[in-house]
């Protein structure tokens, strides 16, 4: 090897080496626990194979959490992309330089929360006596109950709504600024062309940001992935299992309820494939 | 009927005047050239004819109608960007459709005159490409595709070649020339650069800082100027000024400055004795000087551009600079003597405090 390119590598190497054992080494380890019968009320396992896989599929608890991720996945995705391009788009068009400053900063600050935090906060707001945001509930019905975190049918969407809070307005700071650095001439030109003003968006202005646009919501999907604390928090899964997804669900079998840590690796390997299968579909989909 | 009036029209942004007290008036089938040095204010006036700029006071009328407070399309406009401004993510027949979309025409009639529209400009082979997969005269000829298929009453060009190579923006100034021949829709036509002005223009608003210097054909603009600004910015290269004091002479006048004393008859200006003025004489109008000639500058020539048919010397008199256009055989030497007349009949006589032209009307 010539010497001139022997410096890099020594920077390069240590670095990678770390991060593959750091990577590499949980993922094999849980390939492995996912093939025995591990538990951790005893040290004592065997070579199951497959059957922890096999026994998923017949598991209605696991195909639920299945279902409950796919909603939580394409509720926060698209709500959070709506709520950013709305905003960003209503700041563009009625806001002052100034206030445009102003909201920004404002709408910075929910992400900048520790989403634990976050949690406690949103979770206190709904609450069905003395939370904020039920509060408007029990002044129109005249002190009617009304609690979205303990009903099947409201939980997912009451927890979801705290991350659109969070990464929605921060989306949106970011769609504004994406459209302060479009050219204006192209906007001038559809004023011109008889566009009215949401047309201009829907066939310029939106259009030409596709590319960075695409980017955020793939940013905001592999964040979705990551809901474990949130829901933690707020629900535990619950009422019953309407808000268990897959990661919450593997973490109550592997170290709550039966300490099945093979069964639950099982279930984070399939995560795994999943995610990698699905993102490098839709990855390859866009750059074509 | 005036295609487009403007009456007393100011445009302000903060504290600052841009435009004072503008007033004009453009025929139907007119091509007026609003030429301008940089922050003049000519950029500004056709954005507010275009309805992209409000106006702060004063009337706009096109085609009759007061047009102060129409959105942009609906002022029976089309405009052509510097920059072309096409949308980037469209195909060429998209771009050009889009105007004709938005207002609802059928589709089968879009690709009529999209097709027409495109045989004229020399686009067809391009439709289905993007902006970016064109050269710069093609996507400008798009852009002028996208003003014309509206069928427009007036047609504004916002320094539409500026961004061409000169080879590019000769051939482009053409096609505008001939488009406008044929279409005869009235046009605005913004440029810093006068050939553009002289060539394309029936008549030329020459403005500075907002305000119009001068209105009129190219050749009265060329011809006579009606002040010192007006003269040194029109013609390339540009006109000499000499500052000279008017003395009576018999019954003509001297001028004496620039360490010579030039006799003239001064019919056709206004002159005062013991006055002082400017004196203007382009380059092209000092010719090489025989003896017995009257009108002489003479000097050393200290410079000498060759330009191809002709060239340029700058010869010094009484401090002065002063340059000559003359055919490049009888060019001189550099730093040899030289001597070159005038006629009066070319010459251009300025107020010297006001810069106001003197000659009589």
């Amino acid at each position: 090897m010539p010497r001139r390119s022997s410096l890099p590598v020594t920077f390069v190497v240590p670095t990678l080496v770390i991060l593959l054992i750091l990577s590499m080494v949980p993922t094999l380890y849980a390939i492995i626990i996912a093939l025995q019968n591990r538990e951790l009320s005893s040290t004592a396992y065997s070579w199951v194979w497959f059957s922890n896989f096999f026994d998923l599929f017949s598991d209605r608890r696991f195909l639920n959490a299945v279902w409950v991720s796919v909603k939580w996945e394409v509720v926060t995705v698209v709500a959070t992309m709506v709520v950013a391009i709305g905003l960003g788009v209503l700041m563009f068009e009625v806001a002052s330089q100034r206030l445009r400053n102003v909201y920004c900063l404002l709408f910075i600050i929910p992400v900048l929360l520790p989403r634990v935090s976050a949690a406690f906060v949103w979770k206190f707001a709904y609450h069905p006596l003395y939370g904020i945001a039920t509060y408007p509930y029990r002044l129109l019905t005249g002190g009617l109950i009304f609690d979205p975190l303990s009903k099947p049918s409201t939980a997912l969407f009451a927890v979801a709504s705290v991350d659109v809070w969070q990464w929605g307005l921060f989306f949106a700071v970011i769609v504004l600024k994406l459209l302060e650095t479009l050219p204006p001439q192209p906007i001038e030109a559809a004023r011109l062309d008889h566009a009215k003003r949401w047309q201009i968006h829907a066939y310029v202005t939106l259009p030409m940001l596709k590319a960075p646009l695409v980017s955020l919501m793939f940013v905001k999907m592999i964040e979705s992935l990551r809901s474990f604390d949130l829901i933690y928090v707020m629900t535990r899964g619950g009422p019953g299992v309407a808000t268990e997804t897959l990661d919450m669900y593997a973490f109550s079998q592997g170290f709550i309820e039966s300490g099945k840590v093979s069964y639950a690796s099982a279930m984070a390997v399939l995560m795994m494939i999943a995610t990698v299968i699905t993102f490098t579909m839709l990855w390859k989909r866009v750059q074509a | 009927m005036s295609a487009i009036v403007c009456s007393h029209v100011d445009k302000a942004y903060g504290a600052t005047t841009v435009i004072r007290d503008l007033n004009l008036s453009i025929e139907e089938h007119e091509f007026v050239v609003f030429l301008g040095p940089s922050g003049c204010g000519k950029s500004t006036l056709l954005r507010m004819l275009a309805g992209l700029e409000d106006i702060s006071g004063g009337e706009v009328s096109i085609g009759g109608k007061v047009v102060n407070d129409l959105d942009p399309g609906d002022r029976g406009i089309a405009m052509v960007f510097q920059n072309y401004a096409l949308y980037p993510h469209m195909t060429i027949f998209d771009n050009i459709a889009f105007g004709l979309r938005r207002q609802k025409v059928p589709a089968p009639e879009i690709d009529k005159r999209v097709r027409a529209v495109a045989a004229t400009l020399g686009l067809d082979p391009y439709l289905g490409r993007k902006p970016a997969e064109l050269s710069g005269g093609q996507q400008q000829r798009v852009a002028i595709a996208r003003a014309m298929i509206k069928t427009p009453k007036v047609f504004l060009f916002d320094e539409p070649l500026s961004n061409l190579d000169a080879k590019l923006r000769n051939h482009m100034r053409v096609e505008i020339a001939r488009l406008h021949q044929s279409l005869k829709t009235t046009t605005v036509y913004v440029t810093h650069d006068q050939l553009e002005a002289m060539t394309l223009a029936d008549r030329i608003v020459l403005l500075k800082d907002g305000v119009i210097e001068q209105i009129g054909s190219p050749a009265e603009i060329y011809g006579r100027p009606a002040n010192i600004f007006v003269a040194g910015f029109i013609g390339t290269p540009n006109m000499n000024f000499i500052e000279v004091t008017v003395a009576r002479s018999g019954n003509g006048w001297t001028l004496t400055g620039a360490g010579t004393a030039l006799s003239i008859d001064g019919a056709g200006f206004h002159l005062q004795p013991g006055g002082r003025a400017v004196l203007g004489i382009r380059p092209p109008d000092l010719k090489t000087a025989r003896d017995g000639d009257a009108g002489i500058l003479q000097g050393t020539a200290d410079l000498i551009e060759f330009h191809g048919n002709d060239a340029l010397v700058t010869f010094g008199s009484g401090g002065k600079e002063i340059s000559a256009l003359v055919p490049a055989r009888e060019c001189p030497v550099l730093h040899a003597p030289v001597r070159y007349m005038f006629e009066e009949a070319n010459i251009h006589l300025f107020d010297a405090t006001s810069g106001a032209s003197l000659r009589q009307q």
